[in-house]
């Protein structure tokens, strides 16, 4: 991948975000939370699976992925492990969208480089909250 | 640990339906019975003890479940054609909901992958351990199942 698409947003406007995960249903909902959250949005890439959000990151610039865990092909602990070994991906923060689980798997996942996660079902305002979180109020939100 | 009850069960899919696709249900206070074909999604968890939970219901229901999901008109035809997929999310989210109320967030649990079959009725006998039938505001029923392996012996 080119240096430029692991280098976050600047000089560019609105975000480029990815959503992973197996069911078209939940991408959509995920779309819709984003339109409704109020973040800054350019696009809004998808990928039903690990390997595929692998094909996306190295074509498209990306500033922040939610991936689902539990999905066929590759998963998102996988998923997760790659893109933190990998030089050029490293730095694109990774948010956990997923069912419910233990502490014990949200706290391996966390170690492993991903950076928050969300709870299915959650609220767009949640959303927000985790985005702002990690690339700060001036990078995300309309004010 | 004491066995999984129709409660829980109850309150776990209520919750989600109400939670993820805005759909109220209550236990039902009669028998349910499904008429003409049906989706049958089935979900397998490993925990303490592994088992399967299995969600029940009519084409329509799922449609309908599609349909708040998304944000769509229910006589949208992308809420009847996406709501197969919207039955095995919402199974997805009540594994998930199921194993950590009942096993805990302290023990390593994983969900496998929901399958979503369109299935004829009656549907066959299968086993289970407990059950939540349970009704829409519309009347449509819905059904949970668990079965769940045996524990480990004392």
């Amino acid at each position: 991948m080119s240096a430029e698409q692991g280098q976050g947003r600047e000089g560019k406007m609105g975000l480029q975000m990815l959503v992973v995960d197996d069911s078209p249903v939940t991408r959509k909902m995920v779309r819709r939370a984003i339109g409704l959250c109020g973040l800054e949005v350019a696009e809004v890439h998808e990928a039903g699976n690990g390997a595929e959000a692998l094909t996306q990151l190295a074509s498209h610039r990306v500033d922040l992925v939610l991936a689902d865990i539990n999905m066929p092909v590759m998963n998102g602990v996988e998923l997760v492990e790659r893109m933190a070994r990998d030089p050029g991906l490293a730095a694109i923060p990774v948010v956990i969208v997923a069912t419910p689980m233990s502490e014990e798997r949200v706290e391996r996942l966390l170690d492993t480089g991903a950076r928050a996660y969300l709870a299915k079902p959650f609220r767009p305002e949640a959303l927000r909250d985790v985005v702002v979180q990690i690339l700060g109020p001036k990078g995300a939100v309309h004010v | 640990m004491s066995e999984p009850t129709s409660e829980l069960l109850s309150n776990v899919l209520g919750e989600v339906l109400q939670d993820a696709a805005f759909v109220f249900a209550e236990p039902a206070e009669d028998e349910i019975t499904f008429e003409g074909e049906v989706l049958r999604s089935t979900i397998a968890f490993e925990s303490v003890r592994g088992g399967a939970l299995r969600l029940v219901t009519p084409t329509r229901v799922a449609a309908e479940i599609a349909a708040n999901m998304l944000g769509i008109d229910p006589s949208d035809p992308e809420a009847e054609s996406q709501g197969r997929a919207a039955v095995s999310e919402i199974l997805n989210v009540i594994g998930g909901a199921f194993i950590t109320r009942y096993f805990g967030t302290q023990v390593p649990s994983q969900l496998g992958l929901p399958v979503t079959d369109l299935v004829a009725t009656p549907l066959p006998v299968a086993r289970r351990t407990c059950a939540a039938a349970m009704r829409l505001e519309s009347g449509e029923p819905v059904l949970l199942e668990l079965d769940l392996e045996e524990g480990p012996a004392a």
